[in-house]
C-alpha cells in the first residue's frame, strides 16, 4: 500500500512537471509577448529599445532555457509578477483561490445533499414513474449550458423578481464580519452556487443510482433479505456502504469539471474567484498570472485524483494487497 | 446479424424518451437544413443588419423577433443550428476515430504501450478542460509553423474549434475501446488469427474493432452533447465560432448585457442548445440499453 | 518414423506483479517447466492432464502464441525457435490450431466463408475465385453444406462450429494440427462425430496431431502416443496401448484408475488420489507429485526425477524414482 502511494506521488509530480512545461509552451504561443504590448502602448519605444528589453528579460532565449529559468525561480517560491495587478502573482492568486474553493465547496455539498437521497431512492424503486422523472431531471442537469442557466437565473431572480443580486460578492458598505456580513455574503452566493451545481446534481444522481443498483444486485443483499432484515436495514446497512465506494472516487474525479463550471459561473456573476482570474489574465495578456493560475488548477485536480486513487485502493482490498494473477 | 439488430431495435423502441429524442433531433436537423428556404420564405437575409429594426417583437415577417442588430432571430437560430450541429458531429466523429485508434493499440498490445497511453489518457482526463480550451482557443496561430494557414477569420474559427475540442475529447472512447480490446485479445478467435500469422493491424481492425462498435456508438453519441456544450461556451466567450457565422453559442454573446432589454434573445439560443444536448443524452442512453444491455453503468472516471 | 515437431527443454514462466507502475514481481508461475517432446509425422500425440497442468500453455508455445521463456523448437529437423532465433514465420502455414470453445473460436461478426477463407487472405493464396472454391472444398471435407457459407456462427450448433474451426485450420494444408480440447465442450453424442472426422482427415491428408484432452476415453480413441502432464512437466510418455496397459508413473496410474468402466464396482477402481493439485506458483520441491503420491519416499522430496526410459524401452518414458516397479 505504501509502495502504491509512493508510486502515485511520483507520478503526480512527473505529471505536474510535464503539464507545467506544456502550459508554459502554450502560453508562449499567445499573441504578442509582454514587450510587444509595451511597445504598442508607448510609441516612444524604438525597435532597438524593444530588442534591448527583450534581452534584458531573457525573452529572446530558446523555449527550453526560458522554461528552466522559470522553473528554477518557481521552485524557490518566485512566481513572477502580475502585469495587470502590479503585484506578485501569489499575492493575487491565493485570496481568489479561497473564494473559488468556497464556491466549489458549497456547490459540491449542495449537489451531494440532493443527489445522494434521490439517487438511492431512485435505485430502490427503479423503473417506476418517479425513477423516470428523477432521471429526466438529472439528465437535464447535465445537459444545460451553465452559462445559460446562470443567465436565466439572473433574469428571474435579479431582473424580474429583484430577489437576489446579479453579480459581485458583497454589498458595498455592509459589515465584513458578523451575522450581517455573513448573510450579505450568502445572498451573493445563492445564484452562483445554484448555477454551478446543476451539472453536478445531475451527474451525481445518475451515478449514485447506478452504483446503488449494482450493489443491490449482489448476493449478499439477498442474503440479508433472507435473514429477515427489514428492507430499510438492508439498504442502509449493507447496500449503501458498498455502493459508496465508487461514489467516493467519482466525487474526487469530478473536480476537473467542477473547476471548469466554476470558471464560467465566476465570470457570469463577476465573482472574484480563481476561474475568473485565469480567464481575465489569458485574455488580458497577463501571462505570468495565467500560467501560475492554470498550474494551480492542474495541481489541485491532480491532487484530487491522487486522493481518489488512494481512497479507492484503501477501500478495495484487492488493489492494496497487490497481485493480479498472471497473463 | 440482422436478427441481432432487430432485437436491438426492438429494445430501443421501448425507450420512449430515446425515441422522442431521436425524432426531435431529426426534426431539428431538417429544420436547420432548410434554413435557406425559410430565409427565402420570410423574405429576409439572416446577415442583414438593420439598425432601425432592433429588438423587434415577434410578428409577421419575424416569427421570433429581431436581435440587437436587427437581424431575424429565427433565421439566425436555424443557421446557427446548422453550424453547431455540423461542428459537433464532425468533432465527435474525429474524436471517436482518434480515441478508437489509441484504445485499440493500447488494449491489443498491452504492456508498456498500454501503460504509457493510459497514463497519457488519464492525464488529459484529469485536466480542467475549460481553462485549457480557452488557452488553446486564444493561441496565436501564426506562431505555429504548420498551422499558420489558420488566420483569424470566421471560417478558420470553425476549423480551429473542431481541432481543439478533438484534441481533448478523445479520451472517453479511448478508455472504452482499450478496456474492450484488453478483454477481447484473449478470445480464441483472436488467438486463432494470431496463430494464422495475422498482423496486429489486421487483428485490430477486423477482429477487435467490429466487436467494439456498439460501445463506440454509444460513447460517441453521448459525447456530442458535451461537445455542443463546450463549443457554445467558447463561442459565448468570443473564443469559438466567430461572427458573422452564427452559432447558438455566439448568439448569446451579448446576452448578458441585453438581459434587461431583451431577455427573449437570451432565451432562444440557450433553449436550443439545451434541447439538443438533452436529446443526444437520451438518445445515447437509449442506444446503450439497446446495444449493450449488460454493461454496468459506471466505471472509474465517468460521472 | 520421422520427427515432425520437436521441443527441447521448453519452459514458459509468467511473472506475477503487484499493482501500480513501480510494483515488483511477487511470484513466478511456471506453467511449462522444461518439457521435451517429439511429434512424429502422420501420428497423433495426445497430451493428457488435469486442468491447470500446463497443457494449454504448452500447446500455445508450440504454436508460438506465447513466447517460450526457454528452450528450443525444431520443425522438420531444423531449429525454428530458440533464444537467438525466431523463424516461425516460415512454418506458420504448417502448424494450425483448433480451439476448445466453439463459441469463442469464431468471430461472431464474420460469415463462415470469411472465417474459413481468412488464412488464405492473410497469406494471399490464390485469387478470389480460387479462394471461394477452396472454401467450398473445405466445407465439404468437414461435412458442412457449402450453401451455409454466408451464415454467421451463432446460427450453427456447437458441433458444426467445431467443424468450421477444423475447416479453417485445414485451409493452408498444414502438416500439424494442434487441437486444444476440441471436443470437451460438445455433447457426448456429437463428440464421436467430430473425433471420427478428425481421424478421417488424418488418413486422407497425412496430418499429424497434437491432441490435448483431459478425457482419457477420448484419448484412447485418438492417440498413437500419449504424454501425461503434471504441474507443467511431462511425467510419462508411451505408446497408447502400452500406457493404458501398464502405466509406470503413480499419477498416470491414478488417472487410469479413475476412468469409469462398466461392470466394475468401487473396489475395481482402486484407491482414489488424495489431496489437490498444488498451485503452480509454489510447486513442491523435488518430484512435484510427492505430496500426493502413495509411494513417496525421502528421495522424492529432495531430487527431481528426470524423464527416462522405463526398463530400457526407449518408447516408454517416465519421471519417477520408482519407475518400472509395479
Amino acid at each position: 500500500m505504501a509502495r502504491y502511494i509512493a508510486g502515485r506521488l511520483v507520478e503526480t509530480v512527473v505529471a505536474l512537471l510535464i503539464m507545467s512545461f506544456l502550459i508554459y509552451g502554450l502560453i508562449g504561443l499567445m499573441p504578442g509577448d509582454p514587450i510587444d504590448i509595451m511597445v504598442q502602448a508607448d510609441p516612444n519605444l524604438t525597435t532597438a529599445d524593444a530588442a534591448r528589453l527583450k534581452a534584458l528579460y531573457g525573452l529572446d532565449k530558446p523555449l527550453m532555457e526560458r522554461y528552466v529559468n522559470w522553473l528554477e525561480a518557481a521552485l524557490q517560491g518566485d512566481f513572477g509578477y502580475s502585469r495587470v495587478h502590479n503585484a506578485p502573482v501569489l499575492e493575487v492568486l491565493l485570496p481568489r483561490l479561497g473564494n473559488s474553493l468556497l464556491l466549489m465547496g458549497l456547490s459540491f455539498i449542495f449537489a451531494l445533499l440532493i443527489a445522494l437521497p434521490i439517487g438511492v431512492y431512485s435505485a430502490i424503486r427503479p423503473y417506476g414513474a418517479r425513477d423516470y422523472a428523477i432521471n429526466f431531471v438529472a439528465l437535464a442537469g447535465i445537459s444545460i449550458p451553465v452559462f445559460w442557466f446562470a443567465l436565466m437565473l439572473i433574469y428571474l431572480f435579479a431582473v424580474e423578481w429583484s430577489l437576489l443580486p446579479a453579480s459581485g460578492m458583497r454589498s458595498i458598505g455592509t459589515a465584513d464580519t458578523g451575522m450581517e456580513g455573513l448573510l450579505d455574503r450568502a445572498k451573493y452566493l445563492v445564484l452562483p452556487v445554484l448555477a454551478l451545481s446543476a451539472a453536478s446534481v445531475g451527474g451525481f444522481t445518475r451515478f449514485v443510482r447506478a452504483s446503488t443498483m449494482e450493489t443491490m444486485r449482489h448476493d449478499y443483499i439477498r442474503t440479508a433479505r433472507a435473514k429477515g432484515l427489514s428492507e430499510r436495514r438492508v439498504v442502509l446497512k449493507h447496500g449503501l456502504r458498498n455502493a459508496m465506494i465508487p461514489v467516493v472516487t467519482i466525487i474526487a474525479l469530478s473536480f476537473g469539471s467542477l473547476f471548469s463550471g466554476a470558471l464560467i459561473t465566476e465570470t457570469m456573476f463577476s465573482y472574484l474567484g480563481m476561474g475568473k482570474l485565469i480567464y481575465d489574465s489569458i485574455l488580458g495578456n497577463d501571462y505570468n498570472l495565467a500560467l501560475v493560475g492554470l498550474l494551480f488548477a492542474t495541481l489541485l485536480t491532480l491532487i484530487a485524483n491522487l486522493a481518489a486513487d488512494i481512497c479507492y485502493a484503501w477501500l478495495d482490498p484487492r488493489i492494496s494487497y497487490g497481485g493480479e494473477s498472471g497473463s | 446479424m440482422s436478427s441481432m439488430t432487430r432485437l436491438a431495435a426492438r429494445r430501443f423502441m421501448r425507450h420512449r424518451m430515446a425515441l422522442a429524442s431521436g425524432v426531435l433531433l431529426i426534426l431539428m436537423a431538417l429544420a436547420a437544413g432548410v434554413a435557406p428556404l425559410v430565409e427565402g420564405l420570410l423574405g429576409v437575409d439572416g446577415n442583414e443588419v438593420d439598425l432601425l429594426a432592433r429588438f423587434g417583437a415577434a410578428g409577421p415577417g419575424h416569427p421570433l423577433g429581431t436581435d440587437e442588430l436587427g437581424r431575424d432571430v429565427l433565421v439566425r437560430l436555424l443557421f446557427g443550428g446548422q453550424v453547431s450541429l455540423i461542428v459537433a458531429l464532425i468533432t465527435a466523429f474525429a474524436a471517436a476515430v482518434i480515441g478508437a485508434a489509441i484504445g485499440l493499440v493500447a488494449g491489443y498490445y498491452g504492456g508498456w504501450v498500454d501503460a504509457l497511453l493510459m497514463r497519457l489518457t488519464d492525464g488529459v482526463i484529469a485536466l480542467p478542460l475549460l481553462p485549457l480550451l480557452i488557452i488553446l482557443a486564444a493561441v496565436d496561430m501564426s506562431k505555429i509553423p504548420f498551422l499558420a494557414g489558420l488566420d483569424d477569420s470566421a471560417a478558420s474559427s470553425l476549423y480551429r474549434i473542431v481541432l481543439i475540442i478533438t484534441l481533448v475529447g478523445w479520451t472517453t472512447v479511448a478508455r472504452l475501446v482499450r478496456g474492450a480490446a484488453l478483454s477481447l485479445r484473449t478470445r480464441e478467435y483472436v488467438l486463432a488469427a494470431r496463430s494464422m500469422g495475422a498482423s496486429g493491424l489486421r487483428i485490430m481492425t477486423i477482429h477487435i474493432l467490429p466487436n467494439v462498435m456498439s460501445p463506440i456508438i454509444v460513447a460517441t453519441t453521448l459525447s456530442v452533447g458535451n461537445i455542443i456544450l463546450f463549443e457554445s461556451v467558447l463561442s459565448f466567450l468570443g473564443l469559438g465560432i466567430q461572427p458573422p457565422i452564427a452559432s447558438w453559442g455566439n448568439m448569446l454573446n451579448n446576452a448578458q448585457e441585453l438581459i434587461y432589454e431583451a431577455p427573449a434573445l437570451a432565451f432562444y439560443p440557450g433553449m436550443a442548445i439545451f434541447l439538443t444536448v438533452i436529446a443526444f443524452n437520451f438518445l445515447g442512453d437509449g442506444l446503450q440499453d439497446a446495444l449493450d444491455p449488460k454493461a454496468t453503468e459506471y466505471d472509474k472516471g465517468n460521472a | 518414423m520421422t520427427a515432425l515437431l520437436e521441443a527441447h527443454g521448453l519452459s514458459k514462466h509468467f511473472a506475477i506483479r503487484g499493482a501500480g507502475l513501480f510494483a515488483r514481481q511477487i511470484a513466478t508461475l511456471r506453467a511449462v517447466d522444461e518439457v521435451s517432446l517429439t511429434i512424429e509425422a502422420g501420428r497423433c500425440l495426445a497430451l493428457v492432464g488435469e486442468s491447470g497442468c500446463g497443457k494449454t500453455s504448452l500447446a500455445r508455445c508450440l504454436a508460438l502464441l506465447h513466447r517460450p521463456s526457454a528452450g528450443s523448437i525444431s520443425f522438420d529437423g531444423e531449429v525454428v525457435y530458440d533464444d537467438k532465433l525466431n523463424n516461425y514465420k516460415a512454418i506458420r502455414r504448417d502448424i494450425q490450431m483448433v480451439f476448445q470453445d466453439p463459441y469463442g473460436a469464431l468471430n461472431p461478426r464474420m460469415t463462415v466463408a470469411a472465417i474459413i477463407a481468412e488464412p488464405l487472405n492473410i497469406h494471399s493464396v490464390g485469387d478470389r475465385g480460387e479462394r471461394a472454391a477452396r472454401v467450398v472444398e473445405l466445407m465439404e471435407s468437414v461435412g458442412l453444406s457449402p450453401a451455409l457459407a454466408d451464415r454467421y456462427p451463432h446460427e450453427f450448433s456447437g458441433g458444426q462450429r467445431q467443424r468450421i474451426g477444423i475447416a479453417r485450420a485445414l485451409a493452408l494444408r498444414p502438416r500439424l494440427i494442434i487441437a486444444d480440447e476440441p471436443v470437451s465442450a460438445l455433447d457426448v453424442s456429437v463428440q464421436s462425430q467430430v473425433l471420427n472426422l478428425m481421424l478421417d482427415l488424418q488418413d486422407a491428408m497425412g496430418l499429424s496431431y497434437l491432441f490435448i484432452s483431459h478425457d482419457l476415453a477420448v484419448v484412447e480413441h485418438m492417440a498413437d502416443v500419449v504424454a501425461v502432464m503434471y504441474l507443467g512437466r511431462i511425467v510419462e510418455q508411451a505408446p497408447r496401448d502400452e500406457l493404458f496397459a501398464s502405466p509406470s508413473h503413480p499419477y498416470s496410474q491414478a488417472l487410469l484408475r479413475s476412468i469409469p468402466r462398466p461392470g466394475g464396482g468401487k473396489r475395481a477402481r482402486g484407491a482414489a488420489l488424495g489431496g489437490e493439485v498444488p498451485s503452480p506458483l509454489d510447486p513442491p520441491a523435488g518430484c512435484p507429485f510427492h505430496p500426493r503420491c502413495p509411494r513417496a519416499a525421502d528421495i522424492c522430496r529432495e531430487a527431481r526425477p528426470l524423464l527416462e526410459p522405463v526398463a530400457g524401452d526407449q518408447d516408454h518414458l517416465a519421471a519417477c524414482h520408482f519407475k518400472g516397479e509395479t
